[in-house]
């Protein structure tokens, strides 16, 4: 879906175009400058302390504070990781589905799926170390250069968990990052112009502006809006949201195939993947919708979050609860239709057993309020949307519990049979997440765009109102010496862009064209030519072979060069490595997708000719810019600007000289 | 408009990066090189010893057989360390009046044990016994190195696991006959490919299948 999208109704404010876009994002932040942030901030920082408290005692004592035992081994540590990786797989998921559906209406919602996907899988990251028991020798669950001859055991979910959550963060990072870039870039222009500004007044600019503005800056890596590289760009977007797809669906069936590859009772329903995914979805897309109405009324973004926005948003998790609902249904169900006798056991301790809140808290919390979204009323509030996310969420951790601690607590023998209860230590680490949780939610409100600029100027109006930028070009005088970089011409229209690059391709003038702008300019791209697709074919090669070699590894090191036996598991236990040889891949991908996008486009470039077009911090607000550079000898600047001038459509607002 | 960087900045920043880089690529090889270096291992670092004992005099030089000293390592676990009056036996006789030996002297006048300074030690978890290697044609110098040449005494290899596994996946690779096993210069001859498993049928060794099963070493 390149270029600009189709204006659908209500996913935006009537008077929004270009330039109020970015500024109702870039100034949000400041909006965050009050008292109930600083409350926000304290108490998320308290459970902050107070999860770096857990973690010392946990350092000090041992798992034991979880009341972990035998035969509950996986208890509240193992049910907050699934939950928060649940939480950011449904996020991710999101995000990538809308990128790759090309929905309109991801506009709103994307950057905050994306944020949700990574602070989830932030506070999950620290699971899979801290319930190792010894926390310090993390590192023997990657393959590194030791000097015990060993491999970590590649059958185990420990080392599955270990790969995932860095292939997770891996992609989740770099599509969230890809699609900052150009982000970024409007926010280094507005803080240069206000450097600027401030020259302007009192002689020089702020040191600190300027930094702001030189921070941003680094970051966006010299992003300048060029049409090939929104062109890769917008590939990039779509490779790694591919990807994303592939890791999530991985690591949840994974995870459900990973429970079928015990013998307890109630693991086994071969629905299972779905009902994992399911709910994952539905909490992902709970906190997603959570969010986006906390953004909308704390950062006052009501034009570019609509309540068309939360109304999707709501019969999404409507659909999602219904799914939800079957894939129990049946799972109780089939329990009863096949009559072993430890199923039905299992089930029948999940309805009234001593842990049965943990079931009717995923039906009162998941599945019941989400029907409140057949009424139209309730999708266009965002009080209700919020609530029944972060009910959905809650129902969700309800789910985890109940499928590994009722299951875990008693199985076929009366032996292993032993009572579990929360303990406090337990309740205060996932407490303690959910601290950091926001903590770097709130940090992330007061820095960054919250709503993607790009995506919601895709398709607005970009409202021409034909006057050239005010900043002063430098005069025929000083640039009649001067060595010319090139000519360049601004446009307030794309379509006006792209109808001057059709006429002056044609024509030989000795100069290399290329267009600048705020957004993808389709048109302009087209009559350029594409630059070759070959970013999607290196990063699916890239993930491809990642994958491959890690299955060769795996491979290698549990069946050739160290064979051991593990209860009696085939020595070559490919469905095992499968898991994390698919994490592997996407995160392979990922990143090569992401390098590719920077190397072929010759960023990060700080320094850049066209940086010198006056008014070129335009061109990441509401102007487009036609660059004719010198190259070859027939380059002749007065029969460039004679040609602009004699366009018959197209012509543009002004026309300088750009010196070098 | 003009630039917000300088020229420069390009260079500045494809340096940093690099550096990064480079930083985040030479982090495990330092650290898989600080951890394999003697300064952790200890491997050919000599401690110091209440007495300046010379292997490379007493078995290199005097010929005096390892089991005189280490006297149950062909039937325990342990190869044992000398009491002081193994010492006594020759030095109550020569280097009586030695300042060097006033030490074993005082240690054999006040019943208390000279207290050495350990070379091999292995952690709590790992389970070794001298007298299976000995009798079952592992020789000393196999993990020893070559004692006989060491003037003070120190570790020639780091007992790491990839160490005790490089030989119990290939025990025909090491194995000697009977009567070298106390042979410090002893090296796989020219036949060993075949020697070498011959030998391993006639110590009933089992081969690395059983060999590298974890309740070999951690009991």
């Amino acid at each position: 879906m390149s270029g600009t999208l189709i204006p659908r109704a209500g996913l935006l404010g009537r008077k929004e175009d270009f330039a109020s876009i970015g500024r109702a994002v870039t100034e949000a932040p400041a909006r965050t400058r009050s008292r109930a942030w600083w409350i926000a901030f304290a108490g998320a920082c308290g459970l902050l302390g107070l999860f770096a408290a857990t973690l010392a005692w946990l350092l000090l004592n041992g798992v034991g504070i979880w009341h972990n035992n035998n035969p509950v081994v996986w208890a509240l540590d193992i049910v907050a990781y699934d939950w928060w990786i649940g939480i950011a797989c449904g996020a991710l998921l999101t995000s990538a589905t809308l990128r790759l559906t090309g929905a309109a209406w991801r506009s709103g919602i994307d950057r905050i799926a994306e944020t949700t996907a990574i602070l989830a899988a932030a506070a999950a990251a620290l699971y899979p170390i801290i319930h190792l028991g010894r926390p310090w020798v993390f590192y023997w669950t990657l393959p590194y250069p030791n000097t015990l001859a060993l491999w970590p055991q590649f059958r185990s979910p420990l080392v599955w968990d270990a790969v995932d959550i860095i292939s997770f963060l891996g992609v989740c990072l770099g599509l969230w990052y890809v699609g900052l870039l150009p982000d970024l870039a409007s926010l280094r222009d507005r803080a240069f112009e206000a450097a600027l500004a401030q020259a302007e007044e009192h002689g020089r600019s702020r040191r600190l502006t300027l930094l702001k503005a030189q921070a941003y800056g680094i970051l966006a890596l010299g992003w300048r809006g060029a049409s090939t590289h929104w062109e890769r760009w917008l590939t990039a977007t779509r490779t790694l949201s591919g990807l994303a797809l592939v890791l999530v669906v991985a690591l949840q069936t994974g995870a459900s195939v990973m429970l079928a590859g015990t013998v307890l009772p109630g693991w086994h329903d071969t629905l299972l993947p779905v009902t994992f995914l399911a709910a994952s979805l539905l909490s992902g897309v709970g906190v997603t919708a959570a969010l986006a109405v906390l953004v909308r009324r704390a950062l006052r973004l009501e034009a570019l979050i609509t309540e068309r926005h939360l109304a999707l948003m709501a019969r999404l998790m409507l659909g999602l609860g219904l799914a939800s609902a079957y894939c129990y249904a049946t799972e109780i169900f089939s329990s009863l239709l096949h009559g072993d006798a430890f199923d039905r056991a299992v089930l029948v301790r999940r309805l009234a057993g001593a842990h049965a809140w943990a079931f009717w808290i995923i039906v009162v919390f998941a599945l019941l309020p989400v029907q409140l979204f057949w009424f139209s009323s309730f999708r266009r509030s965002g009080l209700v949307v919020a609530l029944v996310g972060v009910a959905a969420a809650i129902g969700s951790f309800g789910d985890h519990f109940m499928l590994l601690i009722v299951t875990l607590s008693h199985d076929f023998l009366p032996s292993s049979a032993h009572p579990y209860s929360m303990g406090a230590w337990g309740l205060a680490t996932l407490a303690g997440s959910v601290g950091l949780f926001l903590a770097l939610l709130l940090l992330g409100l007061r820095t960054l765009p919250m709503v993607s600029i790009t995506e919601t100027r895709r398709f607005a109006e970009s409202h021409p109102d034909g006057r050239p930028s005010g900043e002063r070009a430098p005069t025929l005088a000083e640039t009649a010496e001067a060595p010319l970089w090139g000519v360049s011409a601004e446009f307030d229209d794309a379509d006006r862009l792209a109808a001057a690059v059709r006429a002056l391709k044609a024509r030989d003038l000795g100069a290399r064209i290329e267009t600048y702008g705020p957004v993808p300019m389709r048109g302009a791209a087209d009559a350029l030519g594409r630059p070759a697709g070959i970013l999607p074919l290196l990063a699916f090669g890239a993930a491809l072979a990642g994958g491959a070699a890690f299955m060769a590894m795996c491979l290698y090191a549990s069946g050739v060069d160290y064979v051991f036996d593990v209860g009696g598991r085939p020595r070559f236990s490919w469905q095992a490595f499968l898991v994390p040889s698919v994490s592997f891949g996407t995160l392979c991908g990922g990143l090569t997708a992401a390098v590719a996008l920077l190397f072929q486009n010759r960023l990060p470039r700080l320094n850049h000719p066209a940086f010198a077009i006056p008014g070129f911090t335009k061109a990441s607000e509401d102007r487009f810019f036609l660059a004719l550079e010198a190259a070859g000898p027939r380059f002749d600047p007065a029969r460039i600007e004679q040609a602009l001038a004699r366009l018959p459509e197209g012509r543009p607002l002004m026309v300088r000289r750009v010196p070098l | 408009m003009r630039q917000l960087f300088a020229p420069g900045a390009d260079a500045l920043l494809r340096l940093a990066l690099l550096t990064g880089a480079a930083c985040l690529a030479a982090l495990p090889v330092v650290g898989a090189g600080l951890m394999r270096s003697s300064y952790v291992t200890g491997v050919g670092v000599a401690p110091a010893q209440p007495v300046p004992f010379s292997h490379k005099h007493h078995s290199g030089e005097l010929k005096i057989d390892c089991r005189y000293c280490h006297t149950t390592v062909e039937t325990q676990a342990t190869a044992g360390i000398p009491p002081t009056q193994t010492c006594m036996t020759c030095h109550s006789q020569i280097w009586s009046g030695s300042e060097m030996l006033e030490p074993v002297r005082a240690s054999y006048a006040k019943d208390q044990p000279l207290v050495w300074t350990r070379l091999n030690k292995l952690p709590g978890y790992v389970y070794y016994n001298h007298a299976v290697h000995v009798t079952n044609g592992i020789g000393c110098s196999t993990c020893h190195g070559s004692v006989t040449d060491m003037q003070l005494t120190y570790r020639a290899n780091a007992f790491e696991m990839s160490f005790c596994l490089d030989c119990h996946r290939n025990p025909e690779k090491y194995v000697r006959p009977k009567d070298r096993i106390l042979d410090m210069a002893w090296s796989p001859p020219a036949n060993q490919a075949t020697l070498g498993p011959e030998l391993v049928r006639q110590y009933h060794i089992r081969g690395g299948e059983r060999l590298t099963e974890c309740g070999i070493c951690h009991r």
